[in-house]
């Protein structure tokens, strides 16, 4: 804990219990308690560090005039303290604790109405209870019976926190049992907790008195959950509601034993609720039910309640035998359109789980669910064809869904994680027509839309054999692709376009020559087909459209990039085409896939075994000096970024290998760190070094690299500095010391990069010249080597305004203070007004503002 | 009140209600389904029609049979929606003895007469040498080949009218506005609503001091052209007649709207052109609007669009003057000032042009690829049969339909084999049965009466109970012929008092609030108008010895019988009866009063609710003072 906050504390602690009212504002106090939590976090002792809480928690406490948010603050910063043991001890001795948490306390000062206090009692237990002594404590005082009282109390934050603590009473019972039981077995499993000391020697008498304890409260909690999860009159509902909550958060988390005694003890009560039927419970019911899901034996139970819904709108018979009346019940509530919506998709949601489950608890085989699904889907769009229910209560079932872009939503969602059931692969030619259709239909939402094509490349990649696909559907697929990339809404163009190039990146295989192909070549013919629907969304007025249009070009072209495919002139003319995206698009995200675009093509080419075909190179490399000289000069800082991105890839190439060089950050390894030995043993070849760094030079890059070393925007100039640093490395490591050391370092110091007299190279000869003062002042580091028909140092560089002047690129690198740029730019701008000590000075400062209202000034905060 | 249904169409509705001695039509909308029973009509020769085998008759002169539901000539009012529920007028009012009036907007009488015109142009500019009628009769009709042996009705299709018939029906609309009131003879009160369909679009309200009957026609509340729909005028109706919902229940105007501009931009974009067969006016206006906007975004700003009509001039210029009948978006323009509709910029860029009809100017400034919006969409007649010669071969040209009047399979038929590309988008903005339902339980009208078709789902959709009218009560359903009493019972009638009158009126008070006064007066009924008027002293005696007319003779007067009222209380009349010696009396207790016996004059005296009597034979002065004592408790009016 910083000193300086540690000093501050005794007058906070002070001011806060005085009065809260000059508090600069209501976050201040959960800012505190969450700087305390982090301290705490860190394994530092809170009472150790401020012994003034102690005081200050006691002070409080008995001082029930106090502001309620204050009161509440105690309450959960007790708690926090209190989560050692010996604190814990501390408190309990000096009779704070039991002050604290007493709830009498409260009530007779009237404070308990305040939902603030009690939601500070719930939270400060929670908190709390983190060991044995805890829990006792929470026994003794019977705080379960209170505590069963808040959970359905009119404020809904108290009662769900009180479900909450509930949930950790019982979970902290179940690891502290099992570390017992374990304990005696000497068997030192892991439990997840850290400290295996609750078994100590040191506490046996506890231990044994305490596990009563345990053994108490879970019965008691179990014993409340059986006896309220039953509504006995319409005023319970809620109640009944909050138990299922709480029973749905516990199956989720206790293991065995507890998860099974719970189980049994609620199993009754919760198949009463089933057959009861009460509408508003039939959700919370799903979730108990699906919590309860992990066991064998319910399982099969918990797939036919969940399959129930889908079984009855589809008319499939998924489910062999079912209840008349639960049928009957379901109907009922299906018939209802808000219900029967909700319900079908919590069953959409979990149907792609129960396929997974074993074989032999499924009702049905998994490809009678994705049918179902498929007709499912059917109906929505208004399709009765296939629906073989006639039954006039499962039509004004159905009616419920058409048209329900929700439940399309769900069902395609839940089509697309069926795609990976076993032996689902047959319906691939079902699902194509099923998708193709919704692609095809003119009322189909735009999400619809995108979610269809989602399933569409998911099936794709999953089904990798096309045998099944026939001629027909790849026509369809052609047909609609080409009417959707013209589409009205520019989300349903973005999306087909999105698609087009998802599918260049699924692989498959065809029927004919088993030869694997992308799955844009199989179905829609591939490049001859794409291209042109890419190449116009260039023309898109939607900049999203475009963006998706480049990087949909990219992924259909990576497969000519890898092969190494000789240029064609279309290839050509798309390069010239993004080019000009990049310099004249007005928005931002086009221009940034542009960039992206040649990042993919330069990495394919780098991950290319063979040397480049002269071909490809001789378009590529001119396009990436423009790209990065305007990509640099961009306005939009992402650009930016992704335009260093390529400028790094273009130093991976030139310096893998190559002594010193490191991908990635160099200041994120540790100084200490062993470097590996390859990066040793490399021979470093001077002369190489000199080659690719001229190459750099005049590509671009290090011009790249400095303007965004001088950029406004924070995350371009750090990225800029790293990479800067991580070329010093290499070129010129200041380990090496001067210069001219030797000779080949001296060959080194020559390679030059221009610094025209605007804009970022003007900042860059400022910073030199100001480096260069300092050095003629400090006597130190060698001068500023310019190209010789430029003058002689940086200062005149700076001041020198037509000309070109030249700098030594080795010297700049060494004059620059990375180092300390990078310190500077990886803080952020907020860290000095988000720290804890200018919190402790702002309460002060408000308080003395408060105390002395003459000289008070108006604070504004502004809020937005 | 009954309401005779003249059509089965549900969107071209003509119904006639009789209401309070008027008798009003309720729209004449003509059902053009026929004319595809029909080949085209090519504007120049056509070796394919031409040569297609024929079917030859002698003709003669057979009397088709007539089928009437009521006589024309007595139609007093016809009330008109919108301008397509209106193409059946010249056969109503010429040649029928009609001589009532029509009441229609202006934007309806305009553009009603923009479309007849064109109908007119397109027939009479291909004559045909001769024509037949004897087919239609039924024996002959049953020996004539595929789908003509089965058309139904046959009778009943007439020639196209003259631009003469046009100009003679139009002359006897008279302009209404929304809202605006007129009387019919003094009995009913008539008044359109906009029903937000069309330019001038209305649905009307029929009413009478008592009763109110809407009558919905052709509605929409999807946000296009026009001023939206007048909902809360149709509240309180005791009868609401539901027409003119939409044809396509399934397809949604956007959705379609969407296929339309992105199947226009594909083929576009491949190199072909678009045929889009419709009306000169309607749905055309929002088209042109959509692809204003999507020219632009779809990179289309090269291709020409040409409209081709004889009326398309006048068409797109009625548009943008009639603003007080369009949308708040639309009227705010014209203030500022700027054409309503954006086609006027799509003219002034040339990218829209318009012609009257494919010779002339047109042939020199045609250029390919392009979009042609032109009539009529049942492919039979117009400039659309040139265009379909022209480019139905060719698998690069589309035709989308938007007109959702005619099966477009049908309208195909006698073009096939087609290679062209075919693409259906109805677009019908009309109400929806979701919006219906929810327009109705907002108006909450006593009694609905509809097509039989919205009773049931559509025949293709058996299952669809969701394009269906579930109402509580039922709707009444009405079919081709049918004549409804509509449920509801007249009760009540206005009636005038004049002030002298109203002055000589003596009113007692027969219970708090309530007063009660005789009146005796004379009905003067003028205009369906009623008023009380004093009755006129009786004339001093005429000397004059001429013949008395009857019609002369002033009404007797004769003061009336005085009304009695009040009960007569049981204790107190025994009291009285025994103080005039009238001891001996049983009281039995009936359902409605009392019976009393007296048994010494063995007379019995009813004493029920509304009514006293008193039963004794013979007794003439007993009665009579009996009836003075009962009379003793009653008040005199």
């Amino acid at each position: 804990m910083d000193r300086e906050c540690v000093s501050l504390l005794p007058r906070v602690c002070e001011v806060l219990a005085a009065s809260g009212s000059s508090l600069p504002d209501d976050t201040s106090l959960e800012k505190l308690l969450d700087w305390f939590t982090e301290v705490t976090k860190a394994g530092t002792s809170l009472l150790e560090s401020c012994p003034c809480l102690l005081e200050f928690i006691s002070s409080v406490v008995h001082n029930t005039t106090l502001d309620p948010s204050i009161l509440s603050f105690t309450l959960r910063l007790s708690g926090l303290v209190a989560v050692t043991e010996d604190a814990f001890t501390v408190l309990q001795q000096s009779s704070v604790l039991d002050l604290v948490f007493n709830l009498q306390h409260w009530q007779e000062a009237g404070l308990w109405e305040d939902p603030c206090i009690r939601i500070g009692w719930i939270q400060g237990l929670r908190t709390m209870m983190q060991h044995p002594k805890a829990l006792g404590f929470f026994v003794q005082a019977d705080f379960l019976k209170p505590l069963l009282q808040l959970q359905t109390d009119k404020s809904l934050f108290v009662a769900s926190a009180a479900n909450q603590m509930l949930a950790h009473v019982l979970l902290s019972c179940q690891s502290v049992s099992s570390v017992e039981s374990n304990g005696v077995d000497e068997e030192g499993e892991d439990v997840g907790r850290s400290s295996g000391s609750i078994a100590d020697l040191e506490y046996p008498a506890i231990t044994v008195e305490t596990n009563q304890d345990y053994a108490a409260v879970v019965t008691a909690i179990s014993e409340c959950l059986k006896k309220s999860l039953v509504p006995r009159k319409n005023s319970q509902l809620h109640q009944s509601l909050q138990i299922l909550k709480l029973l749905a958060l516990l199956l989720a988390q206790t293991r065995a034993p507890l998860w099974e005694k719970l189980l049994q003890m609620v199993a009754d009560s919760v198949y009463e609720l089933l057959a009861a039927g009460y509408s508003q419970l039939v959700l919370p019911l799903m979730d108990v039910i699906l919590a309860a899901h992990s066991d064998l034996v319910h399982t099969a139970q918990s797939a036919r309640v969940l399959l129930l819904p889908l079984d009855i709108i589809t008319g499939l018979n998924l489910l062999t035998t079912t209840a008349d009346e639960q049928q009957f019940s379901m109907v009922e509530q299906l018939k209802n359109k808000t219900s029967c919506i909700s319900m079908i998709c919590v069953c959409l949601t979990n149907t792609p789980q129960i396929t997974l489950t074993a074989a032999d608890c499924l009702p049905c085989p998994p490809v009678l669910i994705v049918t179902a699904v498929l007709s499912l889907l059917r109906l929505c769009s208004g399709d009765f064809s296939s629906s073989s229910s006639s039954s006039s209560s499962c039509r004004d079932v159905s009616r419920n869904i058409i048209g329900s872009s929700k439940v399309q939503k769900c069902a395609l969602e839940a089509l697309i994680a069926l795609s990976g059931s076993p032996g689902v692969e047959v319906k691939l030619p079902e699902v194509v027509t099923l998708l193709v259709q919704y692609l095809d239909n003119p009322h189909s939402d735009p999400t619809v839309l995108h979610k269809s094509y989602q399933a569409l490349v998911r099936w794709m990649s999953v089904c990798s054999d096309l045998s099944s696909i026939t001629d027909q559907h790849r026509q369809d697929l052609l047909q609609v692709a080409t009417k959707r990339s013209c589409d009205i809404r520019w989300e349903v163009r973005d999306s087909t376009v999105e698609f087009l190039g998802r599918l260049a990146g699924v692989s498959v295989v065809q029927t004919t020559a088993e030869e694997v192909s992308d799955a844009s070549v199989a179905l829609l013919g591939g490049c001859c087909f794409t291209t042109p629907l890419l190449r116009a969304a260039l023309q898109d007025p939607e900049s999203y459209v475009r963006a998706s249009a480049i990087s949909a070009l990219a992924q259909t072209l990576a497969a000519s990039w890898q092969q190494g495919a000789a240029l064609t002139q279309e290839h050509t003319e798309i390069v010239n085409q993004l080019l000009e995206v990049l310099s004249r698009d007005t928005e931002g995200f086009a221009r940034r896939a542009v960039v992206r675009y040649f990042i993919a093509w330069l990495s394919s080419r780098s991950s290319h075994s063979s040397p480049p075909p002269l071909a490809s190179s001789s378009l590529l490399m001119p396009s990436v000096r423009s790209v990065l000289s305007r990509g640099s000069a961009d306005l939009d800082w992402e650009v930016k970024v992704h335009t260093l991105e390529l400028a790094e890839l273009l130093l991976h190439e030139a310096f893998s290998g190559q002594r010193g060089y490191m991908k990635g950050n160099p200041t994120q390894t540790h100084p200490y760190a062993v470097i590996p030995d390859t990066l040793h043993t490399r021979t470093h070849n001077e002369e190489d070094v000199v080659g690719e760094l001229n190459s750099l030079v005049q590509w671009g890059v290090v011009s790249a690299l400095l303007s965004g070393l001088v950029d406004c925007d924070r995350p371009v100039a750090l990225r800029a500095c790293r990479l800067l640093m991580t070329l010093r490395e290499v070129v010129c490591p200041l380990s090496l010391g001067a210069l001219d050391a030797t000779a080949a370092m001296a060959m080194v110091a020559k390679v030059t990069c221009e610094l025209p007299g605007c804009g970022w190279a003007r900042e860059i000869r400022k910073m030199l010249a100001t480096k260069a003062k300092d050095a003629e002042r400090g006597c130190s580091v060698g001068e500023v080597v310019d190209c010789d028909d430029c003058g002689e140092a940086g200062q005149e560089a700076a001041s020198g305004g037509g000309q070109t002047p030249c700098v030594s690129v080795c010297e700049v690198l060494r004059s620059l203070d990375l180092d300390e740029r990078l310190d500077v730019l990886t803080r952020s701008s907020d860290h000095v007004h988000n720290s804890p000590f200018s919190l402790l000075q702002d309460i002060l400062t408000a308080s003395s503002a408060h105390s002395q209202p003459d000289t008070q000034q108006e604070v504004i905060v502004d809020c937005y | 009140m009954k309401l005779y249904c003249l059509s089965g169409h549900p969107t071209l509705p003509c119904n006639v209600l009789k209401f309070k001695s008027t008798t009003i039509m309720l729209d004449c909308g003509l059902d053009t389904t026929s004319v595809l029973n029909f080949l085209p009509l090519p504007l120049v020769h056509s070796p394919r029609l031409s040569k297609l085998p024929g079917w030859v008759s002698k003709d003669g002169t057979i009397n088709l049979e007539k089928r009437e539901l009521l006589d024309l000539s007595t139609i007093d009012v016809i009330l008109i929606s919108n301008y397509h529920c209106m193409m059946a007028l010249p056969y109503i009012t010429e040649h029928t003895g009609f001589t009532g009036t029509v009441y229609a907007t202006e934007p309806t009488l305009q553009i009603g007469r923009l479309l007849m015109e064109e109908v007119v142009n397109f027939m009479e500019r291909v004559p045909k040498a001769q024509s037949a009628t004897c087919w239609k009769n039924k024996e002959i009709q049953r020996m004539l080949p595929g789908p003509l042996k089965d058309a139904v009705d046959v009778w009943t299709w007439k020639r196209c009218y003259s631009m003469q018939e046009v100009n003679s029906a139009l002359s006897k609309v008279q302009l209404v506005g929304y809202s605006q009131k007129v009387e019919l003879f003094g009995a009913v009160q008539v008044s359109p609503l906009s029903s937000g369909y069309s330019l001038g679009s209305s649905n009307w309200i029929i009413q009478s001091h008592h009763e109110k009957v809407s009558y919905v026609s052709g509605s929409s509340l999807l946000t296009t052209h026009p001023q939206p729909m007048d909902q809360s005028s149709l509240k309180n109706s005791d009868v609401l007649i539901l027409t003119g919902l939409t044809q396509m229940p399934t397809a949604n105007p956007d959705g379609m709207l969407g296929e339309f501009c992105s199947n226009l931009a594909m083929t576009i974009r491949a190199g072909g052109n678009v045929l889009v067969p419709c009306y000169s006016s309607g749905v055309i206006y929002d088209l042109l609007e959509c692809l204003y906007q999507f020219i632009e975004s779809a990179s289309l700003g090269t291709t020409p669009f040409y409209f081709i009509s004889p009326v398309a001039n006048s068409s797109l210029e009625f548009s943008q003057i009639f603003a007080e009948w369009l949308c708040h978006n639309k009227q705010t323009k014209v203030y500022l000032p700027e054409p309503p509709f954006p086609h006027a910029e799509l003219i002034q860029t040339n990218k829209l042009k318009h012609y009257p009809s494919i010779h002339g100017d047109f042939s020199s400034e045609f250029r390919q690829p392009c979009v042609v919006f032109t009539g009529h969409p049942s492919l039979r007649f117009g400039d659309v049969v040139h265009f379909m010669e022209l480019w139905g071969k060719s698998s690069l040209n589309t035709i989308i339909f938007t007109e959702p009047d005619f099966s477009y399979l049908d309208a195909l038929a006698p073009y096939q084999p087609l290679a062209m590309k075919c693409v259906y988008c109805p677009i019908d903005t009309r109400l929806n049965f979701h919006q219906v339902s929810k327009l109705l339980k907002e108006v909450q009208p006593l009694h609905v009466v509809c097509p039989e078709q919205y009773t049931q789902p559509p025949l293709t959709q058996s299952h669809r109970s969701d394009l269906m009218l579930e109402l509580q009560p039922p709707p009444m359903p009405y079919r081709r012929c049918s004549v409804l009493n509509l449920p509801f019972r007249r009760r009540y009638e206005r009636v005038y008092i004049l002030p002298e009158l109203a002055n000589s009126l003596v009113p007692s008070e027969i219970k708090p609030g309530v007063s009660v006064a005789t009146v005796s007066a004379v009905v003067h009924s003028k205009d369906n108008k009623h008023t009380l008027q004093s009755v006129p002293k009786p004339p001093p005696v005429a000397p004059s010895k001429k013949r008395k007319r009857v019609m002369d003779e002033p009404p007797v007067v004769m003061t009336p019988k005085p009304l009695l009222s009040g009960a007569v209380p049981l204790e107190a009349f025994l009291a009285t009866l025994q103080k005039h010696g009238i001891t001996e009396v049983k009281v039995e207790e009936t359902a409605d009063g009392h019976i009393l016996h007296l048994q010494a004059e063995d007379t019995l005296i009813q004493l029920e609710e509304d009514g006293t009597h008193i039963v004794c034979d013979n007794n003439e002065p007993l009665r009579t003072t009996l009836r003075d004592l009962v009379l003793r408790f009653l008040q005199k009016l």
